[in-house]
């Protein structure tokens, strides 16, 4: 049924490439947002937790209803959002994940797929079913870089998650809290024997992981549309973006989210639409065999 | 909800109230019971919602005026399937066995309701709304009826002018990959290149897919005078119509039958403007019984009226109509044939049903001018 | 002695269910408990036994309904057969990734179990010639042993078959658990170092369990399928995948009737929560983050801390 390519000039086939390239990236920007939030409670804390996703959802939604009930602008709904759901994680983590940090890791697990659960089908319920559209000035305008075109949304998740990636890591790098955070990062137990302080880590951990989450629902959100189940896509990319990068590792969640973004947007233009997200598996289970530690991870001792 | 069913509670207290009061001592019959087996939860949840706000409005009008059967009340008894075959399975059996429901709305999903008919074959009367699998009726039963057009039927009208009123030379297609998606695509794709219109490429994406701009990149590449956009699911139809605009495409845009509602356009905003499409439902119709059902379901619920209501709402005129001509609820084999015998009349319009329980609706053009369907009248 | 005769009991009392009631509609849960328990029972070596989460489970159980199915419905292997062959193909997928995959551990196999299954979906959904995609199969004959009388229609039917299925299955795991090969399995969940400086083949024994548990997801995958009638890719999908692994959690992993239990609870809780309409799955949300934290061990762990001081020889190798 499909026409090839017509052969026009090669500098059309150089467009669409540069054009599926560029998109590639921004969705990989939106990736390692969600990745990095993840594998910093994976890294810190060692916690998996499936309702990361639920974050996404919630920042997104929240600048929704800023917006529509409040008439507050976008980029001042976003900003709010953001701190209220960074705030929303670390209520979760004094219901749920502190009070469970010493049983075993399944335990964590299946609590925080519960608590995805609820948070979904609560949304479900207090949201509506229907999906909604988050009004942003920015998500029409086109930017114009040669031949290829980029709505100012898009680059404005990519900008700004380059910028919170920067800030993240001089916090990590150079901050008090950021070398506690390291510290437990590396040895729990040595943490706490030297006088860190477990509860404010585990409280700051989320804050951050959350609010980045919720910044990613509120950037990516107005690109495309917004529903209560968006949280499971949303954890589960996270997910293989950590994996591939090395679970505890930022730096693996921004190389391993914007590779897996270009992959699937290369393989989906040049090979098949409908294999891009196989593809972009086939790539991690490659990269997990050849590194199981991921790529930039550390190998786990068992 | 709450609201919702405080409404309705307080509406049947109501007519409660009134009955014992008026002459016609009905108060001691019981109500006539419809099942609507839909998703209410997980992918389809909107449009099921949506499916059982329309039946509600039209029961509600229905019993307003005294019911049916000489003054039984229509009760719905929702149940939802998940979205899933052995949910709606479960439902079916809880609704016949447990409910002991009259009759039996339902089907959005394909897969459900090609489940769905077999647990009620020969037992129930069970109309299917809106799942466009032509085996829901080619591999039917007696009491089985669909009303929704499946997608060859509006392909005429449509094709036809597109052909005629649009002046394109060269179209390509985006449709969702299923039955309905690449059947689209072959249908239009013959109909339209025989009257010189040539397709230069279709691409496919899928239910859970959330971004497309890496197949409407290639299309654009491709340089075609128009875009036919093939989707069911409202969000994913909204997100493609906003997003072949974000990638620079100027052309026109086609939407594809059958798939018009208030909520894309909300939802699609400027993207949507001056688009063409099919349907059977055309909201300024001057039917009065149209009318008189976008009214009431104003009055109850907060959704723009949609096409998957009216359909709902059809369904229910339909039992009604037919179980008050044949004087009984339950006596299937009659009300089958009362339904397949001549013209029923309704507030999609008048029409028939095939002797496989296929209504063969009237399409109609319709258009989005100034953020509203319009129906075009040429 | 009391577990067997418990056991036996509980055999027996199953075996009436469906006698007491003519109600079809229970009779369909119970089908849909058997077929499930069945599924997690074969997730429970993978995730119990061998101590390994995987996300990829729900796609063998999608191998075996499609692999019953075609070869009853194109090459006309009708009835037990098509089981057979249905957890043959499923097992042989198992082999494959199971041999790539199982070298890895903890999170990590999680994902590479997500990946596989991901793709085998993928493949299932665009494969439109075989497995005719995303309308999936539907008019699928009822399975038959042959005979007009063995032919299976009945939503009764279909629960002792599938129920004979479990009981073999389960006595197959009580068997094997009680063996040295089970032993073996344990030491090398619980410590791993000190089991392969024992001597014990760590990979062959993953192997071993992973195959077993895709085999008979296979078969439970083919009787679903020859049951509802319908299949489509979905049932790949995350929503059958997170209730599988619901099931074995809340009903207590690392054992036998945990995951039975949890069955059951999955099918019969959400039915009975059904009036509540939109609020169902929420509660549901709620009662599994209950269970979870207050019950870690599942459901069966009340049950032995009511029954604590009962312990016998016997409930030791129940622990496993």
């Amino acid at each position: 049924m499909r026409q090839p390519l017509p052969l026009m000039s090669g500098h059309m086939d150089f467009v669409v490439l540069g054009q599926q390239i560029v998109n590639g990236l921004v969705n990989g920007m939106a990736y390692v947002l969600i990745a990095t939030g993840l594998t910093l409670i994976f890294g810190v804390l060692r916690i998996v937790n499936f309702a990361h996703g639920e974050f996404y959802m919630l920042g997104a939604f929240i600048t929704y209803y800023i917006i529509t009930l409040m008439g507050v602008d976008y980029i001042w709904a976003a900003a709010i959002a953001t701190v209220v759901v960074a705030g929303l994680g670390i209520l979760a983590n004094v219901l749920f994940f502190w009070p469970l940090r010493k049983e075993h890791e399944f335990t964590i697990l299946l609590s925080s797929l519960g608590l995805a659960l609820l948070l979904t089908n609560g949304g479900e319920v207090i949201f509506g079913a229907d999906p909604k559209y988050i009004p942003s000035p920015f998500s029409e305008e086109i930017v114009e870089l040669g031949d290829i075109f980029v709505t100012q949304q898009r680059v404005l998740v990519f900008g700004v998650g380059v910028v919170v990636l920067v800030a993240l890591y001089y916090f990590i790098k150079n901050s008090t809290m950021g070398k506690m955070m390291r510290a437990t990062a590396q040895n729990p137990e040595g943490a706490a024997l030297t006088g860190i302080n477990i509860r404010k880590v585990h409280a700051v951990t989320f804050l951050l992981a959350c609010g980045l989450a919720a910044l990613a629902g509120a950037l990516v959100g107005p690109t495309a549309m917004i529903f209560p189940t968006v949280g499971s896509w949303a954890v589960l990319k996270g997910f293989i973006v950590v994996i591939m990068g090395g679970l505890g590792s930022i730096p693996g969640a921004l190389v391993g989210g914007l590779l897996l973004g270009v992959i699937e947007s290369l393989g989906g233009g040049y090979i098949s639409l409908g294999f891009a997200e196989a593809i972009g598996y086939a790539i991690i289970i490659v990269v997990l065999l050849w590194r199981p530690q991921g790529l930039f991870g550390v190998a786990r001792k068992a | 909800m709450i609201t919702r069913r405080i409404l309705m509670a307080a509406g049947a207290a109501l007519m409660a109230g009134s009955l014992f009061a008026g002459v016609v001592q009905a108060a001691d019959k019981p109500p006539v019971r419809i099942g609507a087996i839909l998703p209410l939860s997980g992918a389809g949840a909107f449009d099921g919602q949506l499916a059982a706000e329309g039946m509600e409005a039209m029961a509600s009008i229905i019993n307003k005026k005294g019911g049916i059967l000489d003054g039984r009340m229509i009760e719905l008894v929702k149940y939802d399937d998940k979205g899933v075959p052995e949910e709606a399975v479960s439902a079916a059996k809880r609704a016949i066995e447990q409910d002991k429901v009259d009759a039996i709305v339902g089907g959005w999903f394909s897969a459900v309701a090609l489940s769905l008919k077999e647990e009620t074959r020969d037992k129930m009367l069970t109309i299917m709304t809106s799942s466009q699998h032509p085996k829901v009726t080619e591999e039917g039963h007696k009491y089985n009826f669909r009303l929704n057009a499946t997608s060859t039927m509006n392909s005429n009208t449509y094709s036809k002018f597109i052909c005629d009123k649009m002046g394109l030379k060269t179209i390509a297609f985006i449709t969702i990959n299923d039955d309905y998606g690449r059947l689209e695509a072959q249908n239009y794709e013959k109909l339209l290149g025989e009257c010189g219109i040539k397709t230069l490429g279709n691409e496919y994406y899928n239910r859970n897919d959330t971004d497309f701009t890496t197949a409407l990149t290639k299309i654009r590449a491709l340089k075609p005078d128009a875009i036919y956009v093939s989707a069911i699911n409202t969000s994913q139809g909204a997100t493609i119509y906003r997003q072949i605009r974000q990638v620079g495409y100027k052309g026109t845009i086609i939407a594809s039958a059958g798939n018009m509602n208030p909520k894309l356009v909300e939802l699609s905003g400027p993207a949507l403007e001056g688009v063409y499409s099919v349907s059977l439902f055309a909201p300024d119709s001057d039917n009065p019984v149209l009318q008189e059902w976008i009214a009431e379901y104003k009055s109850q619920f907060s959704n723009e009226p949609a096409f998957i209501g009216s359909l709902g709402a059809q369904a229910v005129q339909l039992l009604a109509d037919a179980m008050n001509k044949v004087g009984d609820s339950r006596d299937y084999d009659k009300i089958a044939a009362a339904l397949k015998d001549g013209a029923q009349e309704t507030l999609l319009g008048t029409f028939e049903f095939d002797d496989k329980g296929q209504a063969l609706q009237q399409a109609y053009l319709i258009r989005v001018v100034d953020g509203k369907i319009t129906s075009v009248k040429d | 002695m009391t577990n067997r005769f418990l056991s036996i009991l509980a055999i027996a009392v199953l075996a009436i269910l469906p006698t007491l009631t003519g109600s079809s509609y229970l009779h369909h849960l119970m089908v849909l408990w058997m077929i499930f328990a069945l599924m997690a029972l074969s997730l429970n070596i993978i995730i119990g036994y061998l101590g390994e989460l995987t996300f990829g489970h729900a796609a063998f159980f999608g191998i075996g309904a499609y692999a019953g199915v075609i070869f009853g419905m194109d090459y006309g292997v009708g009835g037990v057969a098509a089981l057979i062959i249905a957890g043959a193909i499923a097992g042989l997928f198992g082999l494959v990734i199971g041999y790539v995959a199982l070298r890895i551990v903890g999170p990590q196999f999680a994902i590479l179990t997500l990946g596989f299954g991901s793709i085998i979906y993928t493949i299932t959904n665009y494969w439109v010639d075989v497995t005719r995609g995303p309308m999936g199969i539907t008019n699928i004959p009822p399975l038959s042993l042959g005979t007009e009388w063995l032919t299976f229609t009945t939503a009764k039917q279909y629960f002792y078959l599938s129920f004979v299925c479990v009981v073999i299955f389960a006595y197959v795991l009580h068997a094997l658990v009680s063996s040295r090969t089970g032993r073996a399995f344990i030491a090398t969940r619980e410590n791993p170092q000190l089991a392969s400086s024992i001597g014990i083949d760590i990979f062959r024994m993953k192997l071993l369990g992973f195959v077993v548990a895709t085999v008979v997801a296979g078969v439970a995958g083919a009787l679903y399928a020859h049951y509802v009638k319908v299949i489509t890719p979905e049932l790949m999908g995350l929503q059958y995948m997170s209730a599988f692994v619901i099931m074995v959690i809340v009903g207590g992993r690392g054992t036998i009737v945990g995951p039975i239990i949890g069955a059951l609870i999955y099918v019969g809780l959400l039915e009975l929560l059904r009036p509540l309409g939109a609020m169902r799955l929420v509660i549901f949300a709620a009662l599994l983050i209950a269970s979870v934290i207050f019950l870690p061990g599942g459901l069966v762990s009340l049950w032995r801390k009511v029954f604590y001081r009962r312990g016998s020889a016997g409930d030791v190798a129940k622990e496993a």
